[in-house]
């Protein structure tokens, strides 16, 4: 029996040295969690403890300095009733809504012609895509804040060149939005064209040579071969935007610092206003409302995204 | 084909922890519960013998060239004291260290808007200015006091003046001496646009912040400020109300230039003649003698107009002032280098008089202590940019009229996301004087005030 084999062997009354045999197995036994350890030491210190401290943290009026006061659930109160909150998680789902659908039409569009090999200059093409991934936001950012001045910048430059009039791109409450959503667009597109072509290269030829035996269409295979195949690629992206999008913070804090008038305050910088503000209380409370709401959109695209069969 | 197991489940709960930990990750290393003690007094001065290291932390750029060659002259005078002087992004880092109690300066400059929300870390200094109070500007004196205790050594003082153009009020018979009041203002500013029907007179700034300081230069100028001294909003009243039409009827009028601070299009406005009048600290000089290469030597300064005949012509917008940790190692240097710097002759004048960096002086603000901005001794030298302009004569008779305030509260940065976005919208025309009051009011008593 297992259990018997595994049972810890009597404890001899001497101090004698256990058999060899005895040893071996506590070492066998052992190994496995020494080497497990180090994350589980590392997770509890940077992952476990900041998440009780900040749980904690929400029911306290703690300024960060001073004695915490606990003030129960003041803080969510306060921002379930705050137009502020509410209007930060709009802007974040007027972002979700520019970016993420978008992303997965633009992106599945680029994959599938990437993962074309008659395509030319493939290599070329899936660096150029996947540039913008790699490069520093920061810097993004401050070419997006040149490009998209109102008075000097290139985009509006251009536009005068084809005689249309000048769009106050980053300073109206209009066009703020769109163009981070744009700058979002252009940093991430390039994992969103990753992910999509592993699932892409993942699916087996012999599948769409099948399929065109049969007398199948090139888009007849896409919707009925290619997209039920790399469904599951999609809802990855669509939870892991869906977090990106709603955490979104340092598009906003470089190019419009939450203008004009807070259109473009998403939730991670509303978050990080009061921790600015040394109110780190609501600060706390606010990164746990925003984990739910992640949570449930993530939930919710999940099931949406599930094929009947699963 | 098979098909491979689904992960969902553990994406989710994936998906929920990093959610979790990202959103949770800026308030690690806090630590709740951690007590302060209260405030420290500091009040005995070392002999002139003391000897010791100090740390004065201070911003980059000129101003800590200077405040550098000013530090010479201390270490010449008290050979036993060692200075480190750094340069250091003080915004950044001031508030966090003073909290955590770690790695502290001996000293610090700093914005006077934040002193008063750090009390707490900083040594109180009421005994050791006393001396010099009587002679130190009401204005600096008051934005530096919480709870009637004194946190700051009052430094800069920035009085609001008024900017003009030279040539185009003299080409539409406007006499500056003659802009008495804000409705004089709007009449200049109705002259020159019938003289130039594209003009847009006065300047009214587009960045929030800075909006929002200008208003309070325009409120400091009617003896009044956003909180009073027990820290309660006072925006519903008449002085506010004066300003708020005031900026409403020139909007109204087309009579504003709408632009960021010195940014490009704010240049190109004042280059080519859109923009003839800049209500705004003394601190503007710097555009004339760095930025406006076209219009250099046509630019004047005078005293701002007044809300009521006979009322202040200035209001002071900005400054700063040097603080002294409540941890600091070695408090007593701190203050004598301060006091050196701040109430002795050789200290200011290294300070504000010619130098390699500014070979003219430092013309962007005057002394706070009264003895050190005497009219007829001046620090800094007349400035070509303004065609030779005495500035010091004009800023430091403004200077003396700035009436005393109240301490810039903790929530004053914040309350820009209501005021200063209200005041933006103002300007921009969409939004009436009484609106801006009742909803800037509400707001910031209910995010602000309610949770200090």
């Amino acid at each position: 029996m297992t259990h018997a084999t595994l049972a810890a062997p009597r404890r001899p009354r001497t101090a004698a040295p256990a058999p060899p045999g005895t040893r071996r197995r506590r070492r066998l036994f052992l190994t496995p969690y020494v080497f497990v350890a180090p994350f589980y030491v590392v997770f509890a210190a940077f992952g476990l403890y900041p998440l009780v401290f900040a749980l904690q943290l929400s029911f306290t009026n703690w300024k960060g300095a001073g004695e915490a006061r606990f003030v129960g659930l003041d803080n969510y109160t306060y921002l379930l009733t705050s137009e502020e909150f509410w209007s930060s998680l709009a802007n974040s789902g007027v972002m979700w809504l520019l970016i993420v659908p978008v992303q997965i039409v633009g992106g599945l569009a680029v994959a599938v012609l990437l993962a074309n090999a008659r395509l030319r200059l493939r290599g070329m093409f899936r660096v150029a895509f996947i540039a913008p991934f790699v490069t520093p936001l920061v810097a993004m950012a401050q070419v997006w804040i040149v490009a998209f001045d109102k008075d000097y910048g290139l985009v509006n430059h251009l536009l005068h060149l084809v005689g249309l009039p000048d769009v106050d791109w980053l300073t109206s409450t209009a066009w703020a939005k769109p163009t981070l959503a744009l700058l979002f667009l252009w940093k991430t597109t390039g994992f969103a064209i990753i992910v999509l072509l592993a699932g892409l290269q993942s699916v087996p030829g012999d599948v769409y040579e099948a399929a065109a035996l049969d007398g199948a269409s090139r888009l007849r295979q896409f919707w009925s071969l290619t997209l039920p195949l790399v469904r599951r690629s999609i809802a990855f992206l669509v939870v892991v935007q869906t977090l990106a999008v709603f955490q979104m913070f340092a598009e906003p804090f470089v190019v419009t610092k939450g203008g004009p008038y807070g259109s473009t305050t998403t939730g991670g910088l509303y978050l990080y206003n009061h921790i600015t503000a040394s109110d780190l209380g609501t600060g706390a409370a606010n990164s746990f409302l925003l984990v739910l709401l992640v949570f449930a959109l993530s939930l919710l695209s999940v099931r949406l995204l599930r094929s009947r069969d699963e | 084909m098979p098909s491979p197991s689904v992960p969902r489940r553990s994406l989710l709960r994936g998906a929920l922890g990093a959610g979790a930990l990202v959103a949770a990750g800026p308030l690690a290393g806090c630590a709740p519960g951690t007590t302060t003690s209260p405030p420290r007094k500091l009040s005995g001065t070392p002999s002139a013998s003391a000897k010791g290291e100090i740390t004065i932390w201070n911003r980059s750029g000129d101003l800590f060239k200077v405040f550098d060659k000013a530090i010479d002259a201390f270490r010449r005078a008290h050979p036993n004291v060692t200075v480190h002087h750094l340069a250091v992004d003080i915004d950044s880092k001031l508030a966090n260290t003073l909290i955590t109690g770690t790695d502290l300066p001996d000293g610090s400059f700093w914005d006077d808007a934040k002193i008063g929300s750090q009390a707490e870390h900083l040594y109180d200094l009421t005994d050791l200015i006393a001396p010099y109070r009587a002679q130190t500007s009401a204005y600096k004196l008051s934005v530096n006091t919480v709870d009637g205790r004194i946190y700051g050594v009052p430094w800069d003082l920035d009085p609001g003046l008024l900017w003009y153009r030279e040539d185009l009020l003299q080409d539409a018979g406007v006499d500056p001496a003659g802009l008495k009041t804000y409705d004089d203002l709007l009449a200049a500013a109705r002259s020159l646009k019938e003289k130039n029907p594209a003009a847009r007179p006065i300047h009214m700034e587009k960045d929030p912040f800075l909006g929002q300081l200008w208003l309070e230069m325009l409120a400091n100028q009617q003896g009044t400020s956003l909180a009073d001294a027990q820290g309660k909003v006072r925006l519903d009243s008449a002085e506010y109300r004066r300003i708020l039409t005031w900026i409403r009827s020139a909007v109204d009028d087309k009579l504003v230039t709408h632009a960021e601070y010195l940014k490009q299009a704010d240049l190109a406005a004042l280059e080519n003649g859109q923009q003839a009048l800049v209500p705004w600290a003394v601190w503007w000089s710097f555009a004339p003698q760095q930025l406006l290469k076209k219009t250099r030597g046509r630019w004047r300064a005078t005293q701002l107009p007044a809300w009521t005949p006979g009322g202040a012509r200035s209001g002071a917008m900005g400054g700063s002032s040097f603080i002294i940790p409540a941890k600091a190692k070695n408090p007593e240097l701190a203050w004598m280098l301060y006091e050196f710097l701040c109430f002795k002759q050789p200290g200011y004048t290294a300070v504000y008089g010619p130098s390699s960096v500014y070979p003219d002086g430092l013309n962007t603000s005057v002394p706070s202590y009264t003895p050190a901005r005497r009219p007829d001794k001046p620090l800094f030298e007349p400035v070509a940019a303004l065609g030779g302009q005495n500035l010091w004569r004009t800023a430091v008779d403004a200077a003396a009229g700035i009436p005393a305030a109240a301490p810039i509260p903790a929530w004053w940065t914040k309350s820009v996301d209501y005021l200063g976005n209200n005041l933006q919208r103002l300007m921009e025309g969409s939004m009436r004087p009484d609106d801006v009051i009742d909803d800037s009011t509400r707001k910031i008593q209910r995010n602000l005030v309610d949770r200090a």
